[in-house]
């Protein structure tokens, strides 16, 4: 049986495995090692020595959203991007670097737009101004 | 030896993971068994040799979709993420109903026979020569692809992308009162 | 082929010795040597990132004209054991209402998508665990399984302190990711090719060779890496998410003893890893400053330890920016990524892809001294 080309992502799982087989032998350890005893007050959770009131898993507000929406299609556009850049190197030796160079420029300028739309209209601002929200939503 | 062991366990990760989203009734819990499915999915992409799909479905997927899915449910807010959800006859949550899943995954397994076979009937099969000891990476014939044969598609990619930008941007912004 | 330790080692008759034992099973004997080596490097990072918890202390009481730990074993090398065996005998509380699963999850998933990226760092030529082709990206795609981590722990420990460090940690995480992207995009394109065997082999030689002097554009890319690598890592001056001295300690408060070992361990690892990249893409890796035909074994080690010193050279100005800049505020993170990296890294992206076409690739150093 040979070893096929598949053995280099071996690695991967076993560093994986080994994080996995590290966290649970250092949580045995502690299992052993460690005093167990659980009171009421120990387990409330830390609020600076007030009462916490209520729980924590209230509605947050949209600012977070906004700025994962934005980094999944800024996410996108860079592993789109990855092949093209690759093979950059390439097309330049053989001649048609300024094709290529025409490509990667209109795909990139394309997005430059929509991150200049999104901060002209504050979207990339975390607190917007009021100017900006009253010049939306007129 | 280990491809076979590879696929094994990113096909259970990816089955296991996928069931439990949903039979959970948090939805946190099902957030994070999506997330194990897709590393199980990266996995299967890893076991066919397609290793810049692979990366890129754990960068695009589990790096992006599921921390907006999490953030999406954390802006959902309300008193707790456990679903109290029932069906029209008022019966336990038909998500986790043991008869609705044997009848639903019954039916998808005849049905995808039947499509596979009348499909087969109609097409020829191609069988792909998988090339054990020679491993020409997929990134260079990607980029060559991108930039020869579908240049019209990468482009267009980037404008739908723009307009994904700016229609997410409109709809989460805060409105008027 | 995905060169890796094994078929760097195949080169030599022991292998085939070794082969012979395991009844021609190469299969068997590659991942028994991948464990071996695997396990080496664990210990080893284990060791980094507890000795950089030593590091950290004696590097700031020096800032801070202090003396430091200087108590246990000879200058206070051996704190870091002592604070291993501390957190390992503390009691391990979970609070109230948490989300037990989420809990136990949150350490573990920090540790996993930081191990995951040892596999693929350049340590020397032929030590490299194995060299995808896919390496850097593969590198940059399974650290955001850290932001899953973080935003998890924040949320598991039902506390309002915890989950706006959480949710604050996972923004900052994802959104400093761009830049980093961009200018490993940057470098990609310099270099053709994404594997850290391709990017470092066209270092060779003089430090002229280096990416960081290869053009101003690159220059530039290694400090908006540099800095995004920094708050990816939640690094002061970014270290809202455990800010010390307003969310008490973030999204980490309600972890005690060996889990908050782990997510201290998980960050300072994920330094060294972030260093490391820096140093593979920017700073020429592991070359040696003249060319070698001869590969043995010591040249293997001269190369680690050229790589681990300039890794750490790097790691200590992150502790030195630690104890030196005021913690940035939640919005004026946001602004410094949105507003200023990302355009100056696309900015980058674009400069690079014009230098490549006009001057065909050659480095500033090419065309000044002319070498072609």
């Amino acid at each position: 049986m040979t070893s096929t080309h598949f053995d280099g992502l071996m690695p991967i799982v076993i560093f994986m495995g080994l994080a996995v087989a590290l966290f649970v032998g250092g949580h045995f350890a502690s299992v052993l090692l460690a005093p167990k005893k659980p009171s009421d007050l120990k387990s409330t959770a830390y609020e600076c020595g007030e009462e916490p009131v209520g729980t924590a898993w209230s509605m947050f507000n949209v600012r977070f959203y906004v700025v994962g929406l934005i980094f999944i299609i800024f996410d996108v556009e860079s592993v789109l991007m990855f092949p093209v850049a690759t093979i950059f190197r390439e097309l330049n030796d053989m001649g048609q670097g300024g094709y290529a160079l025409i490509i990667f420029l209109s795909f990139i300028s394309v997005l430059i737009e929509g991150i200049a739309y999104c901060w002209k209209k504050g979207d990339l601002d975390w607190v917007k101004s009021y100017q900006v929200s009253m010049k939306n939503n007129k | 030896m280990f491809h076979q062991i590879l696929f094994l366990m990113s096909a259970a990760l990816t089955l296991i993971c996928a069931v439990a989203v949903l039979v959970t009734k948090n939805m946190m819990h099902s957030c994070i068994f999506l997330l194990g499915s897709l590393l199980g999915i990266a996995g299967l992409y890893a076991t066919l040799g397609a290793d810049f799909v692979a990366v890129s479905q754990i960068m695009v997927y589990v790096g992006g979709v599921v921390i907006l899915m999490l953030f999406a449910v954390m802006l959902t807010g309300g008193k707790d993420f456990v679903s109290k959800a029932q069906n029209l006859l008022g019966l336990a949550p038909s998500m986790g109903n043991k008869w609705t899943f044997s009848i639903a995954g019954l039916v998808a397994v005849v049905f995808g026979l039947t499509s596979f076979l009348l499909i087969n009937n109609v097409t020829k099969v191609v069988t792909i020569k998988t090339q054990n000891d020679e491993f020409v990476s997929t990134v260079n014939q990607l980029g060559h692809l991108l930039v020869k044969n579908h240049v019209l598609a990468f482009e267009i990619s980037s404008v739908l992308l723009l307009g994904a930008l700016v229609g997410a941007a409109i709809i989460a912004r805060p409105k008027r009162q | 082929m995905n060169q890796t330790v094994v078929t760097y080692l195949a080169q030599y008759e022991f292998f085939d010795f070794l082969l012979k034992i395991f009844g021609q099973n190469t299969s068997l004997l590659a991942f028994l040597i991948f464990f071996l080596i695997a396990a080496v490097i664990v210990g080893i990072m284990a060791t980094v990132g507890g000795l950089g918890t030593y590091a950290e202390r004696k590097i700031s009481a020096d800032i801070q004209m202090r003396m430091g730990p200087n108590r246990v074993g000879p200058y206070g090398i051996l704190q870091f054991l002592a604070d291993g065996v501390k957190m390992m005998t503390k009691e391990d509380i979970m609070p109230k209402d948490a989300d037990k699963f989420l809990f136990y999850l949150a350490p573990m998933l920090c540790l996993v998508g930081v191990f995951a990226t040892l596999a693929v760092v350049p340590f020397s030529a032929g030590f490299t665990m194995t060299d995808l082709n896919v390496g850097v990206f593969y590198l940059i795609a399974i650290s955001s399984l850290v932001g899953v981590g973080v935003f998890l722990g924040g949320y598991a420990s039902n506390s309002k302190w915890s989950m706006l460090g959480g949710m604050r940690g996972a923004s900052q995480i994802i959104s400093y990711e761009i830049p980093v992207t961009l200018s490993i995009l940057a470098i990609t394109l310099l270099a053709g090719g994404m594997g850290f065997g391709t990017i470092i082999g066209r270092q060779e030689g003089l430090p002229t060779n280096w990416y960081i002097f290869h053009n101003p554009f690159a220059f530039i890319g290694f400090f908006v890496y540099f800095i995004g690598a920094m708050a990816e890592t939640n690094r002061a001056p970014f270290d809202l998410p455990e800010a010390e001295s307003e969310l008490v300690s973030g999204y980490h408060t309600e972890y005690t003893g060996m889990r908050f070992g782990f997510f201290a361990l998980a960050e300072y690892i994920e330094v060294f890893v972030v260093c490391g990249v820096a140093v593979a893409l920017f700073l020429g890796g592991f070359n040696l400053p003249f060319h070698l035909e001869i590969d043995i074994l010591p040249i293997q080690a001269v190369q680690f330890g050229i790589f681990f010193s300039k890794t750490l050279a790097l790691y200590y100005v992150i502790i030195w920016a630690r104890w030196t800049f005021p913690r940035l505020r939640v919005d004026q993170l946001m602004s410094v990524c949105w507003k200023y990296l990302t355009p100056i890294a696309i900015f980058n992206l674009i400069g690079c892809a014009v230098w490549l076409v006009v001057f065909n690739g050659h480095s500033i150093a090419d065309l000044i001294f002319g070498s072609h």
